[in-house]
């Protein structure tokens, strides 16, 4: 029972995790950037769903209304910021550094931008379902109703993913402009367009991470930074170029941390994700899912 | 070539003399400035070889930074050395453990680099609260003492500060500038650039970089040793993530690949948040306004500069050309 | 050409001049007139603070400068102190030592404050008392936010004055009502794993205190999957009494999660982590909170009926646009209110010196919130030493057993913990300070 529930506690945190893999995966594969302020494009998002909360006390239409600021947010940094980024750092020394600044930079914009409409001070909002652990017989395990919707959620929001990845031409115009964007615009793909719309779905999969995690912690401007870290630690577990692998990267880093918490030590969970990370990328270079020899960025 | 290096080392030491000088006519928080500034030119100067020269990135040099200020107060303290051996142990360990690192870093490639690095950043400060001979959170003490009677009794302790940094920066710098300008640093450049032609031309490319990441953490030790005595003090949060992005950022402005322009670099990094801090109490503004317009102001300096320069400024291209 | 710089020349000479006749008109009266100490003029007294106000520590203490402002415009509104306005100048040091360092030199060297008061955080007060050189500049640093013992020590820290008692302090008067409360029962403890909670751990260890199960956690990760974690140790261990020594989000994870597992315990909080408002914030539920047990050296925010709380609400309300009366917004106000007392028993030409010695004299008659006596003597610089222990009502304000405070004081060494009958100096007249 221990083992069934450490495991599903896992599961739920994983499925942030995942989530928040996937948004930085999306744009990596797209654009090369590692986007440092897909915490903050998460925390903005989560912020307009609290507004929504705290005016209709409705989560189910928080979550969406988040999803599609998260979207547009995403799609706004593209166009405003990252597009200028590529046309004027093409080559030279800092080209691969620049991005990097850029993100972090607008990181701090956004944190700061947020830190003065809705102030420092923490915010919170209820789950919509109760945060009760099922109860089986006398014995109440962790995993609760809400932790269950985690899981339902992320495993939909990636579904929905897939499908468009695999079955739609906006999903092929998307892998095409991602692996080879030359061939894609001679084949007519509007290279730009498919590449704003592949940070619009990151900046999606942020903001439902995003909302999904506050109830069981709280919103401040800094709140998903941990977050952020560790979802960049289960996209480089799952090796950086794949969706798939971004899924997995980041259940496996959640269910090692829940392990790591229940069996080893309550105090060293933290540091063991790092540790943990530099073990896999010294083992597989690449991450688990990533190609032999991983992509020379 | 021999003629070159004489004359760089002339223009050293009228640096040097210059900073003595501005040293003691500048206030004193300007003077404390400079000896930030000073740890921000070392800190940039071991970015500098190691990306811009190796082609390696690090966002967790914040990390080895920490490893070089506790390695210095701990020889400090419990073996009683004097404060420039006790920066010469910085070095040493602080190499000994980027070689190390360096060793894996080698076999990895851009954003795993980054992101490994990225790892320690945040692990190992946290990391040495497990320990009780770091002292925790509330840190260890590191008391470089008062400046020596001999410079007279109104030689304050930041310019104290100051001549420890400035002179570690510009020694530092100077051997930093010969190892670029070496038969290591044109392997390096070849490595970089490209990389194929130089392993076939006998480059061995894991050797060079860790040799590289060997050194860079070296320097990077040196400016943690630096930072903890202006600190008085060595504690995990001395190194938060944001020093090892600063000092990335630093680097960028500065041009990633002249040390010349690090100390534009480390000019603007000291700069930006007394800047931040004008503006915002020029504007004013409500409470959660006044709180995070310095914040708002810097990113958007940040984000700004880098669009707009994103090789750093011309002045330091210069610099760059003339060491090639 | 020529003409404009002859223009800019007569000008020059004409500036001259009469700055030249400005001085000397002036001069007369300056010989008069006292010479003032850095940061006091004829009109003002100028204080700094350095404290989180962005970044992950900012949330809670963000509100501590403009409550104390608050405080001080009331002041100032009604006279202010033998004449003179004080102003606050405040500066985020986003709680990191490097820039509590340059954010205090910038207090010092640019804006010239007379002295520092309630900056936060232990490494950044000892970071900043060194590297700064307080001491050997002679300039006060009072009321410091940090519950590390170490600060009392006159010859290391010679003008900082901790006003907080310390951990050791706090967890000592625990240990103590844990054995004549709950002897026989099986006991729980959560702790922060670096010097806070090995303060604690001392503090427990010398009231002779053990517990059954420790759960250690690194600051920063707490969460919902760690409090999990912690409560299911709790639970596998049976413990019956639980104290959290931690910070508030660490308190609320644990507190949500033992509702989310049905677990029940006597919680015991620790003063750190035991804000109502935070935790109802942090969306701990009334029903778990309700019942548990509390440490404080203040009385509850929440509780209206004590005159200080009621005062400092009424300011709240007029001066500080009603912001959220917690304990944040408690002790800046209480912080600031002996300030002023400070300020006043320095005598009409305060200097930096005279400051610090009527603290040294008359620092333990000074008027405040808090139900413990404050030591300061020309011998020591500890402040509060006490705490009294409370239990939270279900709108969370935490009241003292049998309606009565009794007051456990004892010191940071091997000292007993003796209790005392709460007494305190009244509230001064419309919370104007008189001394």
């Amino acid at each position: 029972m221990r083992l069934f529930s450490t495991l599903l506690i896992g599961l739920s945190s994983g499925a942030i995790y995942s989530l928040m893999a996937l948004a930085l995966v999306l744009v990596w594969r797209s654009t090369r950037v590692v986007n440092f302020a897909q915490a903050g494009q998460a925390i903005a998002s989560t912020y307009i769903g609290y507004l929504v909360i705290s005016r209709t006390d409705n989560y189910w239409l928080a979550l969406p209304v988040a999803l599609v600021a998260g979207a547009l947010i995403g799609a706004l940094v593209d166009v405003a910021l990252i597009r200028t980024l590529n046309k004027r750092v093409k080559s030279g020394p800092a080209a691969e550094m620049a991005p990097v600044i850029v993100t972090l930079g607008l990181l701090g914009l956004i944190r700061s931008t947020v830190g003065m409409i809705w102030g420092g001070d923490l915010k919170a909002y209820k789950a919509p379902v109760t945060n009760h652990g099922f109860t089986f017989g006398t014995t109440t395990i962790p995993f609760s109703p809400y932790n269950l919707l985690i899981v339902i959620t992320a495993v939909i929001v990636m579904a929905v993913f897939s499908i468009i990845f695999q079955k739609t031409n906006l999903g092929l115009s998307l892998r095409a402009a991602a692996f080879q964007p030359e061939i894609a615009r001679l084949a007519g793909v509007r290279v730009d367009l498919v590449r704003t719309i592949g940070w619009a779905f990151a900046g999606g999969a942020g903001a439902v991470a995003g909302v999904l995690v506050t109830p069981s912690n709280s919103l401040s401007p800094n709140s998903l930074d941990l977050l952020l870290v560790l979802g960049f630690v289960g996209a480089v577990i799952g090796g950086l170029e794949s969706l798939l692998g971004a899924a997995i990267g980041g259940v496996v880093l959640g269910i090692g941390l829940a392990f790591i918490l229940e069996y080893v030590s309550t105090s060293l969970a933290f540091p063991s994700a790092f540790i943990v990370l530099i073990l896999v990328l010294l083992i597989k270079p690449s991450g688990i899912l990533g190609k032999k020899g991983g992509r020379g960025a | 070539m021999h003629k070159s290096r004489s004359i760089r080392l002339l223009v050293f030491i009228v640096i040097a003399l210059a900073a003595f000088f501005l040293s003691n006519v500048v206030d004193e928080l300007r003077v404390f400035q400079g000896a930030s500034l000073s740890v921000y030119i070392v800190a940039i100067a071991s970015i500098v070889l190691l990306t811009g020269y190796s082609g390696q990135i690090s966002l967790g040099h914040g990390a080895l930074m920490a490893i070089g200020g506790y390695s210095a107060v701990l020889a400090h303290n419990h073996w009683k050395v004097s404060i420039p051996i006790s920066f010469a142990i910085a070095i040493v360990s602080t190499a000994f453990f980027g070689s190390i690192l360096g060793w894996a870093a080698a076999r990895l490639k851009g954003p795993y680099l980054a992101g490994t690095t990225l790892a320690l950043a945040v692990g190992l400060p946290s990391l040495a609260n497990q320990f009780s001979v770091l002292g925790g959170e509330q840190g260890l003490a590191f008391d470089v003492g008062a400046p020596p009677k001999s410079l007279g009794s109104d030689f304050t302790q930041y310019k104290w500060y100051f001549w420890i940094c400035a002179l570690a920066a510009l020694i530092i710098v100077w051997i930093t500038q010969n190892i670029l300008t070496s038969r290591y640093g044109r392997q390096w450049r070849a490595m970089r650039s490209a990389p194929i032609s130089a392993s076939l031309s006998g480059i061995h490319i894991g050797r060079s970089k860790v040799l590289a990441f060997t050194i860079s953490s070296g320097i990077a030790g040196l400016a943690g040793a630096m930072l903890v005595m202006t600190l008085n003090l060595v504690t995990p949060s001395a190194f938060p993530l944001s020093l090892s992005f600063a000092i990335v950022t630093g680097a960028v402005l500065a041009g990633v690949t002249n040390l010349g322009g690090g100390v534009i670099g480390a000019l603007v990094l000291v700069a930006i948040p007394d800047i931040a801090d004008l503006l915002a109490g020029k504007m004013g503004g409500a409470e959660k306004i006044s709180a995070n317009l310095p914040g708002f102001i810097t990113s958007l300096i940040l984000i700004v500069t880098v669009l707009l320069l994103p090789n750093g400024p011309k002045l330091s291209k210069l610099v760059s050309h003339k060491t090639k | 050409m020529f003409g404009s710089i002859r223009h800019k020349r007569s000008l020059v000479a004409a500036a001259t001049l009469a700055t030249a006749a400005l001085t000397l008109s002036t001069l007369p009266a300056q010989a008069f007139s006292p010479h003032y100490e850095v940061g006091v003029s004829a009109s003002t007294i100028k204080l700094g603070i350095t404290i989180p106000l962005t970044g992950s520590a900012a949330p809670g203490y963000n509100k501590v400068p403009a409550a104390m402002s608050a405080y001080f415009n009331y002041v100032n509104d009604n006279g202010g102190v033998n004449g003179r306005k004080i102003s606050l100048v405040v500066k985020d040091d986003a709680y990191l030592p490097t820039l509590a360092v340059a954010k205090t030199n910038d207090l010092v060297l640019k804006d010239k404050v007379f002295a520092v008061v309630g900056a936060l955080g232990t490494a950044n007060n000892k970071a900043v008392a060194s590297s700064v050189n307080l001491g050997r500049r002679g300039i006060p640093s009072l009321f410091i936010n940090t519950g590390y013992s170490g600060f009392a020590d006159k010859a290391k820290y010679p003008t900082t004055y901790p006003l907080l008692p310390s951990y050791i302090v706090e967890a000592k008067i625990m240990g103590q009502y844990i054995k004549d409360n709950y002897a026989g029962k099986k006991l729980g403890l959560i702790y922060q794993d670096d010097d806070f909670g090995s303060d604690a751990q001392a503090g427990f260890k010398a009231a002779g205190v053990k517990f059954d199960v420790s759960v250690p956690y690194a600051s920063g990760s707490q969460s919902a999957a760690s409090g999990a974690a912690w409560v299911g140790k709790l639970k596998a261990a049976g413990a019956e009494v639980v104290v959290v020594f931690g910070v508030s989000s660490a308190t609320g994870v644990a507190l949500a999660a033992s509702a989310a597992l049905s677990y029940k315990a006597q919680w015991i909080l620790g003063s750190v982590g035991g804000d109502a408002t935070t935790l109802k914030a942090l969306g701990v539920p009334a029903a778990i909170l309700t019942g548990a047990q509390g440490a404080s050296f203040l009385p509850s925010p929440g509780d209206a009926t004590d005159e200080y709380i009621k005062q400092f609400q009424d300011i709240n309300t007029k001066y500080n646009a009603g912001a959220v009366f917690d304990n944040n917004v408690l002790i800046a106000m209480n912080t600031a209110m002996l300030t002023v007392q400070a300020l006043r028993a320095a005598g009409s030409n305060p200097t930096r010196a005279g400051l610090m010695a009527a603290l040294e004299s008359k620092g333990g008659s000074f008027a405040s919130a808090s139900f413990s006596p404050i030591l300061y003597s020309s011998s020591s610089h500890v402040g509060y030493t006490g705490y009294w222990i409370g239990k939270y009502n279900s709108s969370g304000v935490m009241l003292p057993d049998g309606g009565k405070y009794t007051l456990y004081t004892t010191d940071s060494g091997a000292g007993a913990v003796n209790t005392v009958a709460s007494k305190r100096p009244a509230m001064p007249a419309k919370g104007l300070p008189n001394n």
